[in-house]
């Protein structure tokens, strides 16, 4: 080759340099425009004034390098040659600004990245605080309102509960480790007479056994509740109460006993109840078997009886033989007034009811009873009611239960030495009751429950046959009216109470008097 | 008497050198290749900004999207001209006025024999090919992050 033609290097160097001046202001351009978009970003100012520098270096090497054509290729390469250096120079001075700024873009990058990282996290938490500044004017504003809303609520509960604690007919109680009482609502006061101050009250002293106390104890410790737990109750007035507690143990943050909590339900008359409901059904079954064995042994001892009369008459009376025969006579006869007792209780004897006054029928008794009872020291003290309204009843038999009651109020004050029977009657809504009281020694609790039972007997062998109390019962029961027992007594004068025992008998009015009574009214 | 003492010898100093004067070579000259060396100095200095505009560019997470990749496409480009300009630059000091034919005239020819360094020094004359795409990439990259940058600026 030649020679190589320098024309193709110099059109491009012409076009060249006029697409590189305009790429390079449409790069300033669009840089400008990010600027515009974004101020404060540091990129986007870097790269605005890199395309700056690439600007003026292109147009000054492009201007540079068309001039440097024109001039040279026109005859004015002198002038190009005054004028070549200072458009290199000028060049070279924006190539080493373009490359400064390059250079040092990164520690800017840097420090625009930190102070962005802060300014987001500033952000944060301005919006955090903003929000937490709405929500705390938000409460502020209703605050009021959910305080009053909240004490509404709260005072509602407390009183429903405070309702329920004093209202409750069970016993609702709280107290501490040691069993002394800090809470107790009205009901527990009531029940077991609580009048003074709470602090002074061990709830365990209220109760009568002490095992019991170990038990309830026990059984907090040890299951942290107490379930359907029947403890017998002492009040403060000396009343017996029969208790069904349920409790629990109160814990504090240690997990350690501090006390318990529980409701007590007062079983007392249910259990009354209950065993006056077995009491009735034991003597239908003894008064069943007594009748029963009275009816097998009343014919034969008949028998025993008519022969011995029959062999009397076979002997001599004062011979050693009548006299036995009288001595079988006398036991034959006593045995047939136990069975005629025992026909008695178990009502089988026959009756004959006729309207009585019950106050005439007492002072029949005393007629033939009182003088004995005078010898023995006894007074007869009488509180009729006048106006008393007659029963209907088989004289014989009532004024046998009548008889039975002094007998045993004239033994019971025998071993005293002597006292008082008070006797009163009186009209007790549909009800005539009577009373017979004495000063005696009383009946012990122990053995309340088995008075009326047949055969039960306190006196010595031989002194009494246990029957006369079972024959009062049986007779009560079939006039339909009931007896019931009271030991110790009130003193009638002082009102206080004494030692001694009243039977208190209901016996229902005669259909002629209740229809008088009720015309009355 | 420790101050006397010492602007004593101070003004003895300065007496002597004013009474002994010599050539000073306060300035340094600047010779004519001096200009030459500068620039391709300067070219070596732009290409190493753009090779690192290019890493940095790279390793930034935040700097990934399609305009920075044009822009990373102009580093490399541009980076390239440089060497291009500089080798440019070196051939054309190394060729003679007599290497070329009708020289000021729209007939420029370079004479023959063409040798390697008349070769490089005709492709070296031709960089815009090369520094016009550089360019293109850069406008490209730019008006690409612009229509982002307005995209995110309306939502």
């Amino acid at each position: 080759m030649n020679a190589l033609s320098l024309l193709p290097a110099n059109i491009i160097d012409i076009c060249g340099s006029g697409l590189a001046i305009f790429l390079s202001f449409m790069a300033l351009r669009y840089s400008r425009i990010l600027v515009k978009i974004e101020p404060n970003n540091f990129i986007w100012g870097f790269l605005f004034y890199f395309c700056v520098a690439m600007a003026a270096f292109s147009l000054s090497r492009g201007v540079g390098h068309i001039a440097r054509i024109l001039l040279v290729f026109s005859g004015y390469g002198a002038f190009w040659k005054q004028l070549s250096p200072y458009s290199g120079g000028f060049n070279t001075m924006l190539i080493i600004s373009t490359a400064a700024v390059t250079i040092y873009y990164h520690k800017g990058l840097d420090a625009y990245k930190a102070i962005r990282s802060e300014a987001e996290k500033l952000s944060d938490a301005n919006t955090r605080l903003f929000a937490s500044a709405t929500e705390l004017k938000l409460l502020n504003t209703h605050l009021e309102e959910i305080v009053e809303e909240r004490t509404r609520n709260l005072s509602k509960s407390e009183k429903k509960l405070r309702n329920f604690f004093e209202n409750s007919k069970d016993i609702i109680y709280f107290c501490d480790e040691l069993g002394y009482l800090s809470s107790v609502n009205s009901s527990g006061r009531r029940l077991l007479d609580i009048d003074e101050s709470l602090e002074k009250v061990s709830f365990f002293d209220l109760f009568v056994n002490k095992d019991d106390r170990e038990r309830y104890v026990g059984e907090l410790k040890k299951n942290g509740f107490v379930r359907d737990l029947e403890i017998e109750c002492k009040g403060r007035d000396g009343s017996i109460r029969n208790i069904l507690f349920t409790s629990n143990t109160v814990y504090d943050e240690n997990n350690n006993m501090v006390g318990c909590e529980g409701i007590g339900k007062d079983m007392t008359r249910l259990k009354t109840i209950t065993d006056q409901l077995i009491n009735r059904e034991k003597m239908a079954s003894v008064g069943e078997m007594a009748a029963g064995v009275a009816h097998e042994i009343n014919t034969p001892l008949g028998i025993i009886l008519g022969y011995t009369q029959l062999m009397m008459d076979d002997y001599e009376q004062g011979s050693e033989a009548y006299t036995n025969l009288e001595v079988m006579e006398r036991q034959t006869k006593a045995c047939r007034k136990i069975v005629a007792d025992l026909l008695k209780f178990s009502r089988q004897a026959e009756s004959v009811k006729t309207a009585l006054d019950i106050n005439a029928l007492i002072e029949e008794v005393l007629a033939v009873t009182e003088h004995s009872l005078n010898i023995e020291q006894v007074e007869v003290i009488r509180h009729f009611s006048p106006e008393l309204p007659q029963v209907t009843g088989d004289t014989e038999k009532l004024r046998q239960v009548i008889i039975n009651l002094c007998n045993n109020a004239q033994y019971a004050l025998a071993e005293k030495g002597g006292g008082q029977i008070i006797i009163s009657t009186q009209e007790n809504q549909d009800t005539v009751q009577i009373t017979v009281m004495d000063t005696g020694t009383g009946i012990p609790d122990e053995i309340k429950n088995k008075i009326f039972d047949p055969f039960f007997t306190t006196k010595a062998v031989g002194k009494g046959t246990g029957l006369g109390l079972s024959v009062i019962y049986g007779i009560i029961q079939e006039h339909g009216g009931t007896i019931t027992v009271e030991s110790p007594v009130n003193d009638p004068k002082t009102g206080k109470e004494i030692n001694g025992t009243a039977f208190h008998i209901r016996l229902p009015l005669s259909a002629a008097a209740d229809s008088t009574t009720r015309e009355n009214t | 008497m420790k101050m006397l003492s010492t602007i004593r010898h101070t003004g003895l100093f300065i007496v002597a050198l004013l009474l002994v004067p010599d050539h000073a070579w306060a300035l340094q000259p600047h010779g004519a290749p001096e200009g030459l060396y500068v620039h391709q100095m300067s070219h070596v200095l732009f290409t190493g900004a753009l090779i690192y505009l290019y890493w940095h560019t790279r390793r930034t997470p935040e700097l990934s999207n399609k305009g920075w990749h044009y822009l990373q496409l102009f580093c490399i480009l541009f980076a390239g001209w440089n060497m291009l300009a500089l080798v440019g630059h070196e051939s054309a000091r190394l060729l003679n006025p007599s290497d070329f034919i009708d020289k000021a005239s729209w007939n420029e020819q370079v004479a023959g024999p063409i040798t390697p360094i008349k070769m490089v020094y005709f492709i070296t004359k031709m960089d815009h090919l090369l520094y016009v795409p550089a360019l293109l990439a850069l406008v490209i990259g730019l008006r690409s992050l612009s229509k982002d940058a307005q995209r995110e600026a309306d939502k």
